[in-house]
Protein backbone atom coordinates (compact mmCIF):
# COMPACT_ATOMS: atom_id res chain seq x y z
CA UNK A 1 0.00 0.00 0.00
CA UNK A 2 1.51 3.17 -0.72
CA UNK A 3 1.27 6.19 1.79
CA UNK A 4 -2.05 7.71 1.67
CA UNK A 5 -0.42 11.42 1.60
CA UNK A 6 1.10 10.42 -2.06
CA UNK A 7 -0.65 11.98 -5.20
CA UNK A 8 0.73 12.24 -8.51
CA UNK A 9 0.13 15.71 -10.13
CA UNK A 10 1.82 17.97 -12.87
CA UNK A 11 1.53 21.35 -10.63
CA UNK A 12 0.64 23.22 -8.24
CA UNK A 13 0.27 27.35 -7.24
CA UNK A 14 4.29 27.45 -7.49
CA UNK A 15 5.09 24.70 -10.31
CA UNK A 16 3.92 23.08 -13.10
CA UNK A 17 4.99 19.81 -14.78
CA UNK A 18 5.06 18.00 -18.59
CA UNK A 19 4.23 14.69 -16.22
CA UNK A 20 2.71 13.78 -13.21
CA UNK A 21 5.27 13.81 -9.79
CA UNK A 22 5.15 12.66 -6.87
CA UNK A 23 3.11 15.19 -4.43
CA UNK A 24 3.04 14.77 -0.54
CA UNK A 25 -0.65 16.37 0.31
CA UNK A 26 1.04 16.27 4.08
CA UNK A 27 3.50 18.75 3.22
CA UNK A 28 2.06 20.18 0.35
CA UNK A 29 4.75 20.08 -1.92
CA UNK A 30 5.85 17.66 -4.85
CA UNK A 31 8.65 15.14 -3.10
CA UNK A 32 12.26 14.40 -4.22
CA UNK A 33 12.89 11.69 -6.45
CA UNK A 34 14.21 9.51 -3.77
CA UNK A 35 11.79 10.37 -1.09
CA UNK A 36 9.26 8.90 -3.59
CA UNK A 37 10.67 5.16 -3.55
CA UNK A 38 9.20 5.49 0.37
CA UNK A 39 6.19 6.78 -1.02
CA UNK A 40 5.42 3.89 -2.67
CA UNK A 41 6.91 1.29 -0.33
CA UNK A 42 9.33 0.26 -3.13
CA UNK A 43 12.26 -2.74 -2.73
CA UNK A 44 11.83 -3.21 1.30
CA UNK A 45 10.76 0.38 1.93
CA UNK A 46 7.40 1.01 4.48
CA UNK A 47 6.28 4.61 4.29
CA UNK A 48 5.12 4.06 7.92
CA UNK A 49 8.51 3.13 9.11
CA UNK A 50 10.62 4.76 7.11
CA UNK A 51 9.10 8.14 6.52
CA UNK A 52 8.99 10.99 9.27
CA UNK A 53 6.59 13.16 7.70
CA UNK A 54 3.71 10.16 7.33
CA UNK A 55 4.73 9.41 10.89
CA UNK A 56 4.37 13.06 12.33
CA UNK A 57 1.33 13.80 10.81
CA UNK A 58 -0.26 10.23 11.27
CA UNK A 59 0.82 11.02 15.03
CA UNK A 60 -1.09 14.25 15.31
CA UNK A 61 -4.76 13.05 13.18
CA UNK B 1 48.48 14.80 -5.37
CA UNK B 2 49.14 17.64 -3.70
CA UNK B 3 49.88 21.88 -4.40
CA UNK B 4 53.30 20.29 -6.42
CA UNK B 5 50.78 18.71 -9.16
CA UNK B 6 49.39 22.28 -8.98
CA UNK B 7 52.73 23.53 -10.07
CA UNK B 8 53.41 21.53 -12.26
CA UNK B 9 50.24 22.27 -13.90
CA UNK B 10 49.32 18.85 -13.86
CA UNK B 11 45.85 18.61 -16.41
CA UNK B 12 42.52 18.70 -14.18
CA UNK B 13 39.62 16.08 -15.25
CA UNK B 14 36.76 18.04 -14.20
CA UNK B 15 33.29 15.78 -14.25
CA UNK B 16 29.97 16.94 -14.52
CA UNK B 17 27.37 15.29 -12.29
CA UNK B 18 23.89 16.07 -14.27
CA UNK B 19 21.24 14.66 -12.74
CA UNK B 20 21.68 12.56 -9.42
CA UNK B 21 19.17 10.58 -7.88
CA UNK B 22 17.86 12.29 -4.83
CA UNK B 23 16.05 15.42 -6.14
CA UNK B 24 14.53 16.92 -9.54
CA UNK B 25 12.78 18.89 -11.38
CA UNK B 26 11.04 19.83 -7.91
CA UNK B 27 14.18 21.36 -7.20
CA UNK B 28 15.42 23.04 -9.96
CA UNK B 29 13.60 22.87 -13.54
CA UNK B 30 16.49 22.97 -15.32
CA UNK B 31 18.06 20.06 -13.95
CA UNK B 32 17.69 16.95 -16.76
CA UNK B 33 15.87 14.02 -16.10
CA UNK B 34 14.66 12.26 -19.70
CA UNK B 35 17.38 10.41 -21.72
CA UNK B 36 16.71 13.18 -24.37
CA UNK B 37 17.55 16.06 -21.64
CA UNK B 38 20.50 14.25 -20.23
CA UNK B 39 21.98 13.79 -23.92
CA UNK B 40 21.91 17.72 -24.73
CA UNK B 41 23.03 18.50 -21.39
CA UNK B 42 26.34 16.00 -21.45
CA UNK B 43 27.00 18.01 -25.19
CA UNK B 44 27.05 20.97 -23.55
CA UNK B 45 28.97 20.33 -20.60
CA UNK B 46 31.45 18.66 -23.02
CA UNK B 47 31.92 21.96 -24.92
CA UNK B 48 32.12 23.91 -21.77
CA UNK B 49 34.53 21.65 -20.33
CA UNK B 50 33.95 18.59 -18.81
CA UNK B 51 35.76 15.21 -19.77
CA UNK B 52 33.44 12.86 -17.58
CA UNK B 53 29.35 12.61 -17.03
CA UNK B 54 28.54 11.25 -13.73
CA UNK B 55 24.94 9.69 -14.59
CA UNK B 56 21.70 8.27 -12.55
CA UNK B 57 18.67 7.03 -14.49
CA UNK B 58 15.16 8.14 -13.46
CA UNK B 59 11.65 6.89 -14.15
CA UNK B 60 9.73 9.57 -17.10
CA UNK B 61 7.92 10.73 -13.89
CA UNK B 62 11.67 12.11 -12.25
CA UNK B 63 11.87 9.01 -10.08
CA UNK B 64 14.66 7.27 -9.44
CA UNK B 65 15.33 4.02 -12.03
CA UNK B 66 18.17 1.51 -11.97
CA UNK B 67 17.35 -0.26 -15.00
CA UNK B 68 20.05 -1.31 -16.90
CA UNK B 69 17.65 -0.62 -20.64
CA UNK B 70 17.06 2.88 -18.70
CA UNK B 71 20.67 3.40 -18.40
CA UNK B 72 21.37 2.19 -22.13
CA UNK B 73 18.83 4.75 -23.43
CA UNK B 74 20.43 7.67 -21.62
CA UNK B 75 23.90 6.29 -22.87
CA UNK B 76 22.46 6.19 -26.61
CA UNK B 77 21.26 9.43 -25.74
CA UNK B 78 24.80 10.69 -24.76
CA UNK B 79 26.75 9.52 -27.69
CA UNK B 80 24.55 10.52 -29.88
CA UNK B 81 24.98 14.17 -28.59
CA UNK B 82 28.46 14.36 -27.69
CA UNK B 83 32.09 13.62 -28.87
CA UNK B 84 33.75 11.41 -27.08
CA UNK B 85 32.79 12.02 -23.40
CA UNK B 86 33.92 9.47 -20.44
CA UNK B 87 30.67 7.69 -19.24
CA UNK B 88 30.48 7.20 -15.83
CA UNK B 89 27.12 5.27 -14.05
CA UNK B 90 26.23 5.55 -10.40
CA UNK B 91 25.99 2.50 -8.93
CA UNK B 92 24.79 4.35 -5.64
CA UNK B 93 21.04 3.78 -4.06
CA UNK B 94 19.57 3.94 -1.14
CA UNK B 95 17.26 0.62 0.45
CA UNK B 96 17.44 -0.88 -3.31
CA UNK B 97 18.99 -4.70 -3.17
CA UNK B 98 21.92 -5.50 -4.34
CA UNK B 99 21.22 -7.01 -7.20
CA UNK B 100 19.23 -4.59 -8.63
CA UNK B 101 22.60 -2.04 -7.42
CA UNK B 102 24.65 -4.03 -10.40
CA UNK B 103 22.02 -3.45 -12.97
CA UNK B 104 23.88 0.39 -14.23
CA UNK B 105 27.03 -1.79 -14.92
CA UNK B 106 25.65 -3.65 -17.64
CA UNK B 107 25.19 -1.77 -20.62
CA UNK B 108 26.36 -2.19 -23.94
CA UNK B 109 29.34 -1.07 -23.65
CA UNK B 110 29.56 -0.74 -20.21
CA UNK B 111 30.52 2.62 -18.60
CA UNK B 112 33.95 3.25 -19.25
CA UNK B 113 33.66 4.39 -15.24
CA UNK B 114 31.14 3.25 -12.80
CA UNK B 115 30.68 4.91 -8.69
CA UNK B 116 31.71 2.77 -6.00
CA UNK B 117 30.19 3.89 -2.88
CA UNK B 118 32.72 3.49 0.09
CA UNK B 119 30.10 2.78 3.05
CA UNK B 120 26.87 4.01 4.71
CA UNK B 121 25.33 7.18 4.92
CA UNK B 122 22.25 8.16 6.27
CA UNK B 123 19.49 9.58 4.57
CA UNK B 124 16.34 11.71 5.53
CA UNK B 125 15.95 10.62 9.14
CA UNK B 126 15.02 7.16 8.73
CA UNK B 127 16.80 5.69 6.29
CA UNK B 128 20.64 4.65 5.03
CA UNK B 129 22.38 3.74 2.46
CA UNK B 130 24.44 1.09 3.41
CA UNK B 131 26.74 0.12 1.06
CA UNK B 132 28.16 -3.06 2.74
CA UNK B 133 31.40 -4.30 2.12
CA UNK B 134 30.05 -7.18 0.71
CA UNK B 135 28.35 -5.20 -1.97
CA UNK B 136 31.83 -2.98 -2.63
CA UNK B 137 33.36 -6.03 -3.33
CA UNK B 138 30.79 -7.56 -5.59
CA UNK B 139 30.47 -4.31 -7.29
CA UNK B 140 34.11 -4.00 -7.98
CA UNK B 141 34.42 -7.98 -9.23
CA UNK B 142 32.00 -7.21 -11.90
CA UNK B 143 33.40 -3.98 -12.86
CA UNK B 144 36.80 -5.79 -12.98
CA UNK B 145 35.08 -8.13 -15.28
CA UNK B 146 33.30 -5.77 -17.75
CA UNK B 147 36.54 -3.44 -17.58
CA UNK B 148 35.19 -0.30 -15.84
CA UNK B 149 36.90 1.53 -13.59
CA UNK B 150 35.73 2.75 -10.30
CA UNK B 151 35.55 6.01 -8.78
CA UNK B 152 35.59 5.59 -5.17
CA UNK B 153 32.79 7.71 -3.62
CA UNK B 154 34.55 9.09 -0.23
CA UNK B 155 31.64 10.15 2.09
CA UNK B 156 33.16 10.65 5.08
CA UNK B 157 36.70 10.32 6.86
CA UNK B 158 35.72 6.89 7.91
CA UNK B 159 35.69 5.77 3.96
CA UNK B 160 39.05 6.59 3.59
CA UNK B 161 39.61 3.45 6.18
CA UNK B 162 37.69 1.51 3.41
CA UNK B 163 39.09 2.70 0.53
CA UNK B 164 42.56 1.09 2.52
CA UNK B 165 40.42 -2.02 3.22
CA UNK B 166 39.17 -2.40 -0.14
CA UNK B 167 43.14 -2.17 -1.59
CA UNK B 168 43.78 -5.16 1.04
CA UNK B 169 41.42 -7.09 -0.46
CA UNK B 170 41.31 -6.42 -3.32
CA UNK B 171 43.59 -5.36 -6.74
CA UNK B 172 42.48 -2.13 -7.83
CA UNK B 173 44.08 -0.68 -10.91
CA UNK B 174 46.88 2.12 -11.10
CA UNK B 175 45.67 4.88 -10.72
CA UNK B 176 43.44 4.85 -7.41
CA UNK B 177 40.81 7.06 -8.09
CA UNK B 178 38.45 8.30 -4.99
CA UNK B 179 36.09 11.14 -4.95
CA UNK B 180 36.30 13.21 -1.45
CA UNK B 181 32.54 14.60 -0.36
CA UNK B 182 32.01 17.44 1.62
CA UNK B 183 29.15 18.88 3.06
CA UNK B 184 26.03 18.47 5.65
CA UNK B 185 24.39 15.45 7.21
CA UNK B 186 27.21 12.26 7.14
CA UNK B 187 28.98 13.65 4.93
CA UNK B 188 33.26 14.81 5.73
CA UNK B 189 32.31 18.44 7.62
CA UNK B 190 33.77 21.18 4.65
CA UNK B 191 36.62 22.90 6.20
CA UNK B 192 39.82 23.61 4.75
CA UNK B 193 41.33 21.57 7.16
CA UNK B 194 39.32 18.44 6.46
CA UNK B 195 39.93 18.38 2.81
CA UNK B 196 43.41 18.69 4.00
CA UNK B 197 43.41 15.97 6.12
CA UNK B 198 41.55 13.67 3.60
CA UNK B 199 43.81 14.11 0.63
CA UNK B 200 46.45 13.60 3.60
CA UNK B 201 45.04 9.94 4.27
CA UNK B 202 44.68 8.56 0.74
CA UNK B 203 46.40 5.65 -0.08
CA UNK B 204 50.02 6.65 -1.97
CA UNK B 205 49.53 7.58 -5.85
CA UNK B 206 45.90 7.74 -5.34
CA UNK B 207 44.17 10.74 -7.37
CA UNK B 208 41.31 12.53 -6.00
CA UNK B 209 38.11 14.17 -7.00
CA UNK B 210 36.75 17.17 -5.21
CA UNK B 211 32.98 17.39 -4.49
CA UNK B 212 31.75 19.80 -2.28
CA UNK B 213 27.81 19.84 -1.97
CA UNK B 214 25.60 22.93 -2.38
CA UNK B 215 27.25 26.39 -1.61
CA UNK B 216 30.68 24.37 -0.81
CA UNK B 217 30.74 23.65 -5.12
CA UNK B 218 32.89 26.25 -5.93
CA UNK B 219 35.33 26.72 -3.11
CA UNK B 220 35.86 23.49 -2.94
CA UNK B 221 36.77 22.93 -6.58
CA UNK B 222 38.42 25.85 -6.26
CA UNK B 223 41.01 23.47 -3.50
CA UNK B 224 40.90 20.96 -5.55
CA UNK B 225 42.41 23.08 -8.65
CA UNK B 226 45.10 24.32 -6.28
CA UNK B 227 45.68 20.69 -4.10
CA UNK B 228 46.40 18.89 -7.63
CA UNK B 229 42.74 17.60 -7.42
CA UNK B 230 40.28 17.06 -10.20
CA UNK B 231 37.08 18.49 -9.73
CA UNK B 232 33.18 17.62 -10.11
CA UNK B 233 30.06 20.20 -10.38
CA UNK B 234 26.70 19.90 -11.48
CA UNK B 235 22.86 20.64 -10.46
CA UNK B 236 23.23 16.92 -8.79
CA UNK B 237 25.25 18.29 -6.26
CA UNK B 238 24.19 21.95 -6.76
CA UNK B 239 21.27 23.59 -7.77
CA UNK B 240 22.10 26.96 -7.39
CA UNK B 241 24.41 29.56 -9.23
CA UNK B 242 24.45 31.87 -6.67
CA UNK B 243 22.82 32.59 -3.27
CA UNK B 244 18.68 32.52 -4.46
CA UNK B 245 19.64 31.88 -7.67
CA UNK B 246 19.22 28.53 -9.48
CA UNK B 247 21.62 27.48 -11.86
CA UNK B 248 20.40 28.15 -15.44
CA UNK B 249 22.29 24.26 -16.69
CA UNK B 250 25.29 22.34 -15.73
CA UNK B 251 27.18 23.46 -18.55
CA UNK B 252 26.93 27.09 -16.71
CA UNK B 253 28.79 25.61 -13.46
CA UNK B 254 31.49 23.79 -15.44
CA UNK B 255 32.10 26.88 -17.28
CA UNK B 256 32.92 28.75 -14.19
CA UNK B 257 34.85 26.05 -12.74
CA UNK B 258 36.89 26.28 -16.00
CA UNK B 259 37.11 30.04 -15.40
CA UNK B 260 38.56 29.53 -11.99
CA UNK B 261 40.72 26.88 -13.19
CA UNK B 262 42.24 28.99 -15.71
CA UNK B 263 42.69 32.03 -13.81
CA UNK B 264 44.64 30.00 -11.52
CA UNK B 265 46.89 28.47 -14.36
CA UNK B 266 45.37 24.89 -14.31
CA UNK B 267 45.27 23.09 -17.48
CA UNK B 268 41.70 21.59 -18.08
CA UNK B 269 42.06 17.80 -19.07
CA UNK B 270 40.94 17.07 -22.75
CA UNK B 271 39.12 13.50 -22.68
CA UNK B 272 42.26 11.88 -24.52
CA UNK B 273 44.30 13.57 -21.45
CA UNK B 274 41.48 12.51 -19.10
CA UNK B 275 41.33 8.78 -20.48
CA UNK B 276 45.47 8.87 -19.49
CA UNK B 277 45.29 10.69 -16.31
CA UNK B 278 42.45 7.97 -15.28
CA UNK B 279 44.34 4.85 -16.60
CA UNK B 280 41.45 4.58 -19.00
CA UNK B 281 43.35 3.42 -22.34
Amino acid sequence: MTCPYLEYRRGDEHASFDRERAYCTATASFVQPMRADVCNDRYDLDHERHCEIYRAHAEVE
Amino acid sequence: MGYDDYLAEEPMVVTAALTGGVHGKEANPNLPETPAEIGRAAAEAEAAGASVVHLHARRPNGERSFETARFQEIDDAVRRHTDDVIIQHSTGGTSAPDDVRHQPLRTDPPPEMASLDMGPLNRYDRLTSENTRALVDSLHAEMVDRGIKPELEVFNDGHLNEVHGLLDRRDLADPVYATLIFGPGTLTPPTPANFLNAIANLPDGALFNTLGFGRHQLPFAAMGVLFGGHVRVGLEDNVYYERGELAESNARLVERVVRVADELGRPVASTAEARTVLGLE
